[in-house]
């Protein structure tokens, strides 16, 4: 069952009032999402990933293309479908003067909920969010990554089926960042939300997403898991040896082998295929005397993938 | 929508203008400051001019008038503003919130405040001046009150969207345009001394009719045949546009990107 359903999505921003100046944002973009699937929507920036996720979210409508959302039309039908969703950007915003607890409960009202309802749902967001020692403070005095968990738990207030983050961890130190993508994970696990997430950090989605689409100039490039896509790149496998000697100039040109770079004392040859490159690569170095200390080989990181499409 | 769902939605509102307003120092300045710098003023001058104490009545009406429309227009306008400056608008609206929910709970706590604020002045006018504004009676006091939430509502609601239309940038025409209309209302004269041109506008706004008929209780002639049936008919009529224009607006901004924008 699909929890988005997207076809030829197109986007185009207009400005200007004497010299109009049009930006396509997004240039026939489709999309399906598995319910309770992590998807990650990653691309270089003005590439159309937040305004693909706004479109999705109801807050822009698309101009062309069709967008079903939970089985809502998301022109036609966007309030039930609101009551649905929820989302939490990258450097979030609200109410400097209300406190963290006022947020949480303001938004939860939006949503219907009054009463100890609200007190309970309040309370275990904040305990989730581990926002407890801060509840009574203004929302202006908290730290980036403070303000990031409020953000989250926000969303999570209508208790969402459907969760959009935009860049959830832009700007937080790394272990604040792995609690985030730890909360991320857990919501799916436990809640079987599916979420749909943009971010900058290839580690990010390589660990918390089922399936990655890689979107630029408002075009889906590519589209799969993060093995399929590299696969799909043909960026080939890395094989790292400790050499000694550890310089061999000859490597770089043995039959199979696309690049070689020396990384901290290693040296890390790109080959089109490990299984069948590897043997000949130890045979060629042993009959030259080269003493081998040691071997790895590794599929190539996502990140590569990245650079390697937003070429 | 249920009931109970539209309820909490504008008590979420009201509840969360009442702790801002509550919070910033700035809004108890707007609320006491101003308001009492202008009664005192002119208050002040209707002495110097040596007018009749009827003739001070009518110019203190106006005063305590524009007090009461600006308070109450300006809480309404909150409703959009807070988050603009707060760059939360778009958290505001993802959520199933409709514009009746933002304007209705922004409209009762301006209404509150701009009350607060016409007790204070109307107990500074009494007090100072002699001024008695339960001269005409309550019925008549009711009325001249509703007359002034409704035009504040109107012109709140026509503020917000303007700034949902244009940005940010649209802050200083919209405030402008709010004086625009207290001046045309004939806040501190009768609309008979205005130009013809200018006078077929003042017969357009609500509030010239309720000035009207209650300053008809301190022994001014109206000028109008049914001037509280007009003003409502013109409140009701302005309110659907405004509400109209607002929810316009909100579409559009959904339809340009400005809704995100205004959230960068």
């Amino acid at each position: 069952m699909l929890a988005i359903d997207a076809h030829d999505v197109e986007k185009t921003f207009r400005s200007g009032w004497l010299h109009r100046r049009e930006t396509a944002a997004l240039r026939g973009v489709s999309l399906t999402v598995a319910r309770g699937a992590i998807v990650g929507v990653l691309g270089p920036n003005g590439a159309g990933k937040t305004t693909l996720l706004s479109i999705l979210a109801t807050l822009l409508t698309p101009d062309r293309g069709r967008v079903t959302v939970l089985g809502h039309d998301v022109v036609r039908e966007a309030g039930a479908l609101r009551r649905r969703l929820n989302m939490v950007s990258g450097r979030p915003s609200f109410l400097w003067s209300l406190r963290v607890g006022e947020i949480v409960a303001f938004y939860g009202r939006l949503y219907g909920l009054s009463g100890r309802a609200l007190r309970r749902r309040v309370d275990a967001l904040i305990e989730l969010c581990e926002l407890e020692p801060y509840r009574r403070a203004p929302y202006s005095d908290l730290s980036t990554g403070l303000k990031q968990r409020v953000a989250l738990a926000k969303s999570l207030v209508n208790e969402p089926e459907l969760l959009f983050l935009d860049e959830p961890t832009l700007g937080l130190d790394p272990d604040i960042a792995a609690r985030v993508r730890a909360h991320i994970a857990r919501l799916r696990r436990e809640q079987g939300i599916t979420i749909v997430l943009t971010t900058h950090y290839m580690r990010e989605a390589d660990e918390l997403c089922d399936e990655i689409a890689f979107i630029k100039a408002g075009r889906i490039l590519a589209r799969g898991t993060s093995g399929e896509l590299k696969r799909q790149i043909r960026l080939g496998e890395v094989v790292a040896l400790k050499l000694d000697p550890p310089r061999v100039p000859w490597l770089a040109d043995s039959p199979g082998t696309l690049r070689c770079v020396e990384v901290d004392g290693w040296v890390e040859c790109t080959v089109d295929d490990a299984e069948k490159r590897l043997p000949e690569l130890l045979r060629a170095l042993h009959a030259d005397g080269v003493v081998i200390r040691n071997v790895q080989v590794r599929e190539p990181e996502l990140e590569e993938v990245f650079v390697e499409l937003a070429k | 929508m249920s009931w109970r769902n539209e309820l909490l939605a504008v008590w979420a509102v009201t509840l969360r203008n009442a702790l801002m307003g509550a919070r910033n120092v700035f809004f108890f300045f707007e609320l006491l400051f101003w308001p009492i710098v202008g009664v005192l003023s002119i208050g002040l001058m209707s002495r110097f001019l040596e007018l009749t104490a009827a003739q001070a009545s009518f110019v203190l009406v106006g005063t305590i008038a524009l007090s009461v429309v600006n308070v109450c227009q300006l809480e309404v306008a909150y409703a959009v503003l807070l988050d603009v400056w707060s760059k939360s608008l778009k958290h505001q609206f993802l959520a199933p919130i409709g514009i009746r929910h933002l304007t209705l709970g922004s409209w009762i706590v301006g209404m509150v405040r701009s009350l607060a604020v016409f007790v204070l002045l109307a107990a500074l006018g009494r007090w100072a001046f002699g001024f008695r504004v339960l001269q005409p009676g309550w019925l008549a006091l009711a009325t001249f009150l509703l007359g002034c939430f409704l035009t504040a509502w109107v012109v709140g609601v026509a503020v917000c969207a303007l700034i949902t239309l244009f940005g940010n940038r649209a802050e200083a025409f919209a405030w402008a345009s709010v004086n625009m209309v207290l001046v045309l209302a004939g806040i501190y004269y009768p609309i008979s001394v205005l130009p013809d041109s200018i006078a077929v506008l003042a017969r357009a706004v609500p509030l010239t009719y309720f000035l009207d008929a209650y300053r008809a209780h301190y022994g001014f002639e109206s000028e109008f045949r049914a001037p509280i049936a007009t003003g409502l008919a013109l409140s009701a009529f302005y309110a659907a546009l405004a509400h109209w224009a607002f929810l316009a607006a909100i579409r559009r901004a959904r339809r340009t990107g400005l809704l995100l924008k205004m959230s960068e």
